[in-house]
C-alpha cells in the first residue's frame, strides 16, 4: 500500500523537478488555470525551450510588462498574426544552424482559432518542427470576453450579450482540434490541469515528437473572471469538462486519433454549466441542445477512434 | 578595383536579384510569389533545388507569415532575404513594423508596383511610398545592375553593428522587374570578402535557447521611449554609412551609385531635377540633350529615402533657381508627390526657391523623354521668376 502510494507520487513528483521558470507574483488572475499551465509546461519540456507568444492573457506575464515579476525564458514576443509563422523562422534556423532548442507556441484559443488560424495551419501543413500549444478559455479574454470561434452557443460575453433579444453566441463553436486532426500532424493531443499524469505524458510525447514535426496541443482552461466560476473551482471545471465529454482527452500520432482518458459513465452536460454563469441564461431547450452538440463531436471522434483502430489491425494483418 | 573582371551575362532584373541574395549566402529564406516579384521567388527555389542555396526554403502561405518568418530567423541569428510586391508589402504591414522595432537585419526586395483599391497590376512606387514611416531602411536603384549590387551592400548596411536595422531595396516592377540587360555578376569570392567585415563585428544580440532573454518584451513607457529613440539614432547613422559603404564598393568592384543620392552635372546647373528609379535613366539623356541646346541642368537621382538624405539634398539643391521634382506615386492629402512634399521641407536650408511637383508614370505610364523635357522646360521658366504651376499631373494634362 504505502509503495503503491509513493510510486504514484513520484510520477508526478519526476516533472516538478526542474526548476521553478517563473517568479511569484505573477499578473495572472487568481485562480486561473493558465499560470499553472504556463508554469507545468517548462517543468516538462526543459531548458531548451524557446517560447513563442502573443498579446493574449499569457502576455502579462510573458511579455513581461510588469517588471517586478517575470519568467527566465527565453521568449519571443510577436503579432498575433505571427506565432506559427515566427516560430518557423527560429525552428528552421536553429535546424540549420544545429542549435539544440525546443520551439514552443503558447497562445489563446482566439489567435489559433481566428486570427492566427492561417498561420497555425500553414506551420501544420508545412510539418514544421514546433510544438504549437493553444490554451483554450473559449474567448477572448485579455481583452476583457468577448466572443471567439471557440465560444460555445449560447455563452455569454461582451460581444454577445443577453438582453430583450441577445442570447448569447448564436453559432457553435469552431471544432478546432478536428481542424488539426485533418492536418495529420505528426503528434497532437488534448489536455487539461486536472489530470496532471496525462498531461505530462502527453508534453514529454511533444517533445520526442516534435524531432520529426509538427506538434499540436490543445489545452482547456476555463477562465474563472469570464465564465464567472468561483476562483476555488477552475480544477473542478476542467474536471467536468472532461468527466461530461465536453472535453475529451486523447491524442493522435499522424492523424490516428485514440482516447487517453475513457469515461466510463459520463456524466450531464448540466454538471458542467451549473458550475459558471456564463450559461445561466440558458432554458431547458438550450441545454439539451447543448447535450446534443457534446454527444455529437464525441460520437465524432469516437467514430474516427474507432476507424484509427480497425486501420491498424488491417496494416497488421496485411 | 580588387575584384576579378567577369563576363557580363544577360538577365532580368527579377534574376538579378535573385542571384544577388543567392551570392550574400542567406540561411533562411521565405517569400510569397506576386507580380511582378514572382520571378525571384521562382529563381531562389531553382537555386535550392539545384543545390546551388544552402538556405532554408520556406514556402509559405502569405507574406504576413514571409515577414515573421524572416523576422523572428534573423532574430535567432540568421541571415535573411525575401522578396515582395504591392499588395504583399501592404499585407506585411504589422511585421513591417515589428521588424524594424526588433531591429532585424531583414533584406527585403520589394518589386515596385500600385497598391489595393484600384486593381492596379502596374508600376508605380505607391507600395514603397505607404510603408515609409515603418522604420524600415528605404533605397531605390535605377537599372539591373544597380540591383545586384545594392543588394549586395543591403547586407553592409542592414548588418552593421552599428545599424542593426532591416533594408528594402526598391526597383521597378515591369520597367525593371522583366527588362533582360547584360550585367556583370561577381564571384562568389568577391562577395564573400565583401561581406567579411561583418564577421570581425560584435555579434549582434540573439535569442538563444537556454538563456532568458526576451524579444519584443518590456516595451512600457521608458523602456518603448529608448528603443525608439536608439531605432531614429541608427537611422540617422544610416545616411553616412550608404554613402561610406558605396566608396568601399566602388573601390572593390569598380562600380558606385553616389551613395544617399547621385548628383549629375549639378554642380554648375541653375535647375535641378530630382528623380528616381528607372526614369533617372531617362532623365539622364534629356539632361543632355537640354544642356547641348544651353540649358544649365542637373539631375538628382534620389536613391535613399528613408532615412531621408536631408543634408546631401541640401547641398545639392543649395542656389539652384527652381526645382523640378517627379514622383510616381501619389501623398493623399497633399497636393504634392510625396518626394516632393519632402524636399520641400528643405526650404529653410536650400531657400524658397519655386520647387515644382510632377505626379507620373503612375500604373505603367511612361515618364518618358518628351514628359521629362516639358519638366525642365517649365521648371526653367519657373526659374526666372515668372509664375508656375505648383502640382502637375502630367498624364491628366495630356488626356485633355
Ligand atoms: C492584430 C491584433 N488585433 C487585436 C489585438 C487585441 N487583442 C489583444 S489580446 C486579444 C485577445 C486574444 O484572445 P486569445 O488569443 O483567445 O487569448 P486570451 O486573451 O483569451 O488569453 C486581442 C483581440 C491585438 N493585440 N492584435
Ligand atoms: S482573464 Fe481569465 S484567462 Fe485571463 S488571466 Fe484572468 S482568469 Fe485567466
Amino acid at each position: 500500500m504505502v509503495e503503491k502510494a509513493t510510486k504514484k507520487k513520484n510520477r508526478v513528483f519526476d516533472y516538478f523537478c526542474t526548476e521553478e521558470k517563473f517568479s511569484g507574483g505573477v499578473a495572472w488572475c487568481a485562480g486561473c488555470p493558465l499560470e499553472l499551465t504556463a508554469r507545468f509546461i517548462p517543468k516538462v519540456l526543459g531548458d531548451k525551450m524557446v517560447f513563442v507568444g502573443t498579446p493574449s492573457c499569457s502576455a502579462p506575464v510573458l511579455h513581461g510588462q510588469n517588471l517586478g515579476s517575470w519568467h527566465k525564458l527565453p521568449y519571443l514576443a510577436c503579432v498575433m498574426t505571427g506565432v506559427g509563422s515566427s516560430a518557423t523562422g527560429l525552428t528552421r534556423y536553429y535546424q540549420k544552424a544545429g542549435i539544440d532548442a525546443t520551439v514552443v507556441c503558447f497562445n489563446g484559443d482566439g489567435c489559433s482559432s481566428d486570427i492566427g488560424f492561417q498561420v497555425l495551419s500553414g506551420a501544420a501543413e508545412r510539418n514544421e518542427k514546433i510544438i504549437y500549444i493553444t490554451y483554450d478559455n473559449e474567448g477572448y479574454m485579455n481583452t476583457g470576453n468577448q466572443r471567439s470561434s471557440s465560444t460555445q452557443k449560447g455563452a455569454l460575453t461582451t460581444t454577445t450579450p443577453v438582453g430583450k433579444i441577445g442570447k448569447g453566441k448564436p453559432t457553435i463553436s469552431k471544432n478546432l482540434t478536428m481542424l488539426m486532426l485533418m492536418h495529420r500532424p505528426r503528434y497532437m493531443a488534448t489536455a487539461t490541469l486536472s489530470h496532471l499524469e496525462d498531461f505530462a505524458k502527453k508534453l514529454q510525447k511533444a517533445k520526442e515528437m516534435v524531432k520529426e514535426g509538427f506538434v499540436y496541443l490543445h489545452v482547456f482552461s476555463p477562465c474563472p473572471v469570464g465564465w464567472r466560476i468561483d476562483s476555488n473551482l477552475s480544477i473542478e471545471v476542467c474536471r467536468t469538462a472532461v468527466r461530461t465529454n465536453y472535453f475529451p482527452l486523447w491524442e493522435a500520432y499522424d492523424g490516428k486519433p485514440r482516447i487517453t482518458v475513457e469515461v466510463a459513465a459520463p456524466k450531464p452536460i448540466t454538471d458542467f454549466t451549473k458550475l459558471m454563469r456564463k450559461f445561466s441564461h440558458l432554458k431547458e431547450n438550450d441545454i439539451a441542445a447543448f447535450q446534443a452538440e457534446v454527444d455529437r463531436r464525441f460520437a465524432l471522434l469516437k467514430t474516427l477512434c474507432d476507424a484509427a483502430k480497425a486501420e491498424e489491425k488491417t496494416t497488421v494483418q496485411s | 578595383m580588387k575584384a576579378k573582371t567577369v563576363k557580363p551575362r544577360v538577365m532580368t532584373g527579377n534574376g538579378a536579384a535573385a542571384y544577388a541574395a543567392m551570392l550574400c549566402r542567406p540561411e533562411v529564406v521565405a517569400s510569397y510569389p506576386i507580380t511582378p516579384q514572382t520571378e525571384v521567388v521562382e529563381q531562389l527555389s531553382a537555386f535550392k533545388a539545384d543545390g546551388v542555396l544552402d538556405a532554408e526554403m520556406v514556402e509559405v502561405e502569405g507574406e504576413n507569415s514571409a515577414m515573421n518568418i524572416v523576422c523572428a530567423a534573423s532574430i535567432a541569428g540568421a541571415r535573411v532575404f525575401t522578396a515582395t510586391s504591392s499588395y504583399g508589402l501592404v499585407y506585411m504591414y504589422d511585421t513591417l513594423l515589428q521588424t524594424a522595432g526588433f531591429r532585424a537585419p531583414v533584406v527585403m526586395v520589394n518589386v515596385n508596383r500600385e497598391t489595393p483599391g484600384i486593381q492596379a497590376v502596374s508600376a508605380g512606387q505607391q507600395d514603397m511610398i505607404s510603408t515609409r514611416d515603418s522604420g524600415w531602411i528605404q533605397i531605390i536603384v535605377e537599372n539591373d545592375q544597380e540591383i545586384i549590387d545594392q543588394i549586395i551592400m543591403a547586407y553592409r548596411i542592414a548588418e552593421d553593428f552599428n545599424i542593426q536595422l532591416p533594408i528594402m531595396v526598391n526597383y521597378d516592377g515591369y520597367y525593371l522587374s522583366y527588362l533582360a540587360e547584360a550585367v556583370q555578376i561577381p564571384d562568389q569570392t568577391d562577395v564573400d570578402a565583401f561581406l567579411a567585415p561583418l564577421k570581425k563585428q560584435p555579434q549582434r544580440p540573439r535569442l538563444v535557447p537556454g538563456e532568458a532573454r526576451g524579444c519584443g518584451t518590456h516595451g512600457m513607457e521608458m523602456g518603448y521611449v529608448e528603443a525608439r529613440y536608439k531605432h531614429c539614432m541608427a537611422l540617422d547613422r544610416v545616411k553616412n554609412h550608404v554613402d561610406k559603404i558605396d566608396k568601399e564598393f566602388g573601390e572593390y568592384f569598380g562600380r558606385s551609385y553616389g551613395g544617399q543620392i547621385e548628383e549629375y552635372k549639378c554642380a554648375d546647373a541653375d535647375i535641378v531635377i530630382v528623380a528616381s528609379g528607372s526614369a533617372a535613366g531617362t532623365a539622364r539623356t534629356v539632361i543632355d540633350s537640354k544642356r547641348a541646346e544651353g540649358l544649365k541642368v542637373g539631375l538628382v537621382k534620389l536613391r535613399l529615402f528613408r532615412p531621408f538624405p536631408e543634408e546631401r539634398l541640401a547641398q545639392a539643391l543649395k542656389g539652384k533657381k527652381a526645382i523640378g521634382v517627379i514622383d510616381r506615386s501619389v501623398s493623399f492629402g497633399w497636393k504634392t508627390g510625396p518626394m516632393c512634399t519632402e524636399i520641400k521641407s528643405l526650404c529653410s536650408k536650400i531657400g524658397p526657391v519655386p520647387i515644382l511637383s510632377y505626379i507620373d508614370g503612375l500604373a505603367n505610364l511612361d515618364i518618358n523623354i518628351p514628359h521629362i523635357g516639358r519638366v525642365i522646360d517649365e521648371v526653367a521658366v519657373a526659374a526666372k521668376g515668372k509664375p508656375y504651376q505648383e502640382v502637375t499631373w502630367i498624364p491628366m494634362e495630356e488626356e485633355r
